[in-house]
């Protein structure tokens, strides 16, 4: 070790084991000198999105576009569609089926935002606690949701929720001596399920992510604010809050946008009902396009919601800037 | 496993709480789980006992006798694997390659590319899944191996992850060394890139495997023989058949968390901490 610097940086790699293949793969680069080996440190970034692109066109883009044109027509999924301009967009905004969707959905998100966000950022606070003990196995048992199938997760709590037999009435018969609610088929209680199934399912996630952005707050900043007589709350307004931002961002751009397209939790624990009191958007579309054939109608729905959630993803962008520092 | 430098503390009121509050948490968040694996020994009437009983009295194995016995549970298994498993290999090799693009090529149209990319990720599935099951069918592609893999094998949230994860983890000067020594574009991406990027491979193995493995509406909307069935939609039609077979449901569901809770442990570590990676740092 008299000259560090003139160690070769490759053979200082993790790769360096697999020599042998690098040396014949070298041998064979000498040959042709072609036109490709003279472009390549120009063109490998383009190749190397391509197959991205290519899928994305595929499975994208192309049926944005089909979306687009069926949802001008009527079509049942035989024979031609039949054109018919904005009827499915008039019709959609006459549906009260639809409306009830839209305003679920909002209940959904504004419960996320409001409850499942701050739960998650308050597990992530007690979870960072000085010398706390067995950390790693909170933070893991907090995830575990997120793991498991959600047909096995909404199989459980249906028969939690059960009305006879469920463990949560039985709960509430054995401490407050009623527990009657009929948690599925009513449809208040049904709303408030499916949210305590969103809250359940998502809440350990976001925990994560809150965690690691606190354990990135430089400890020097709240010994800064101590010393300066800043009590935990305010230790927690002026140091950690504006430390957490670009975590904040990040979590609250993708709940936004994730639960602006439930489909998981109501689908399978109330399939929608009792009516329609639980029916999400993205239900909606399941249901008009492939329960009732209506594939026009659901693609004009499909493009009203893109629509809204691209919308509000770019307002929650300016909102919380996310994504400035891209260049 | 905490730091070291932590002191050991006085046991608190403050401490307690702070205890109370993760343990009950952590019971929450269990519980079900617990609840599914103890009932799927229990006989059918015992599952509906009441009051519940917590632990079945007396443990059979009935439940996975006959839904081993009766329900090609195997097939169900086998599809769903190897399903997520090639979604998972073709999901990490192209969302690395475009994702090192994305982090440390400067080329003309990066910024629009990139955005466009980004974009997407804010294309609900709802608004794809008619046109793209139309399309699928009327290519009469339905078949799992390409309907269930193909087209979701370049996530944009992966691409995201991996450039966020290359431009800390890969130095430029160890490309720039490798060029030197006439290594390809492609080779330098093999042999020094791919190396480099291993922690956030698991993480994104690990996240893509779960989606594959436990996705329900997509396998719903376009599979349609039962043959081709994969977990998800095995255990969906025993729920959904006459009498709501929750005895043979609840261990179909237990066998079939199995293979998600085994990666999710080997990797756990990766996983937790690229996805915290992603969001820190953007």
């Amino acid at each position: 070790m008299t000259n560090p610097m003139r160690t070769n940086s490759t053979r200082t790699n993790p790769t360096s084991r697999r020599r042998h293949d690098s040396e014949s793969r070298g041998a064979e680069l000498e040959k042709p000198a072609g036109w490709w080996s003279r472009h390549q440190v120009r063109l490998a970034p383009y190749v190397f999105v391509s197959p991205f692109f290519l899928l994305y066109g595929l499975f994208f883009v192309v049926p944005i576009l089909v979306g687009l044109y069926l949802s001008g027509t009527e079509w049942a999924g035989l024979g031609t569609p039949e054109w018919v301009g904005l009827r499915n967009y008039q019709d959609l905004l006459g549906d009260r089926g639809f409306w009830i969707a839209v305003g679920n959905t909002a209940v959904y998100v504004l419960f996320t935002m409001c409850v499942v966000v701050p739960a998650a950022l308050l597990i992530a606070q007690a979870l960072n606690a000085r010398g706390l003990r067995g950390r790693d196995m909170f933070r893991l048992a907090y995830f575990m949701p997120v793991v498991i199938s959600p047909i096995v997760i909404t199989l459980v709590f249906g028969l939690f929720f059960e009305r006879e037999f469920g463990i949560v009435n039985g709960l509430l018969r054995a401490v407050f001596g009623f527990g009657g609610i009929d948690w599925l088929g009513d449809p208040l209680w049904a709303k408030v399920s499916v949210t305590v199934l969103v809250l359940w399912r998502w809440t350990g996630y976001l925990t994560i992510f809150f965690l690691a952005g606190l354990q990135n707050v430089p400890k020097e900043l709240y010994e800064a604010a101590a010393i300066d007589g800043a009590g935990p709350v305010r230790r927690f307004i002026d140091v950690t809050l504006p430390a957490l931002r670009p975590v904040t961002a990040f979590i609250a751009v993708t709940v936004l946008v994730n639960t602006a397209q439930i489909f998981d939790e109501p689908f399978l624990l109330t399939q929608g009902g009792p009516g329609e009191s639980t029916l999400s958007v993205a239900m909606f579309i399941y249901r008009a396009g492939f329960q009732r054939q209506e594939l026009g109608y659901a693609a004009a729905a499909g493009v009203l919601l893109f629509a809204v959630v691209f919308t509000l993803g770019l307002l929650a962008n300016r909102v919380f800037g996310v994504g400035r520092d891209v260049r | 496993m905490t730091a070291v430098t932590d002191r050991p503390r006085r046991v608190t009121g403050g401490r307690l709480l702070l205890y109370g509050f993760l343990i009950s948490l952590l019971l929450v968040f269990a519980l079900p789980l617990l609840w599914a694996l103890s009932s799927s020994f229990k006989s059918r009437s015992d599952i509906f006992s009441y009051p519940p009983q917590p632990l079945p009295a007396p443990a059979v194995l009935d439940n996975y006798r006959t839904l081993l016995a009766e329900q090609p549970f195997w097939s169900w298994f086998v599809t769903s694997t190897v399903v997520a498993l090639l979604s998972t290999v073709l999901a990490v090799g192209l969302c690395s390659l475009a994702g090192f693009a994305f982090a440390k090529y400067r080329f003309r149209g990066k910024t629009i590319l990139f955005n466009i990319m980004f974009s997407s990720l804010a294309v609900p599935f709802a608004v794809i899944v008619v046109p793209l099951f139309i399309m699928i069918a009327k290519a009469r592609l339905t078949e799992p191996y390409f309907a269930l893999v193909v087209p979701w094998i370049a996530p944009a949230f992966g691409i995201f992850m991996m450039r966020q994860f290359a431009e800390q983890a890969v130095p430029d000067a160890l490309l720039d060394a490798a060029r030197m020594d006439g290594c390809t574009e492609f080779g330098l991406f093999r042999r020094v890139v791919l190396p480099l990027l291993r922690p956030a491979l698991g993480a994104l193995g690990v996240w893509s495997f779960l989606n594959s493995y436990n996705s329900l509406i997509w396998p719903l909307i376009v599979i349609s023989e039962p043959g081709d069935y994969t977990l998800p939609l095995g255990i969906q039609a025993l729920f959904g058949a006459t009498g709501r077979q929750y005895d043979l449901v609840l261990a179909g569901s237990v066998l079939a968390a199995v293979p998600s809770l085994l990666v999710f442990f080997l990797l756990r570590r990766q996983l937790l901490e690229g996805l915290a990676a992603g969001a820190v740092k953007s």
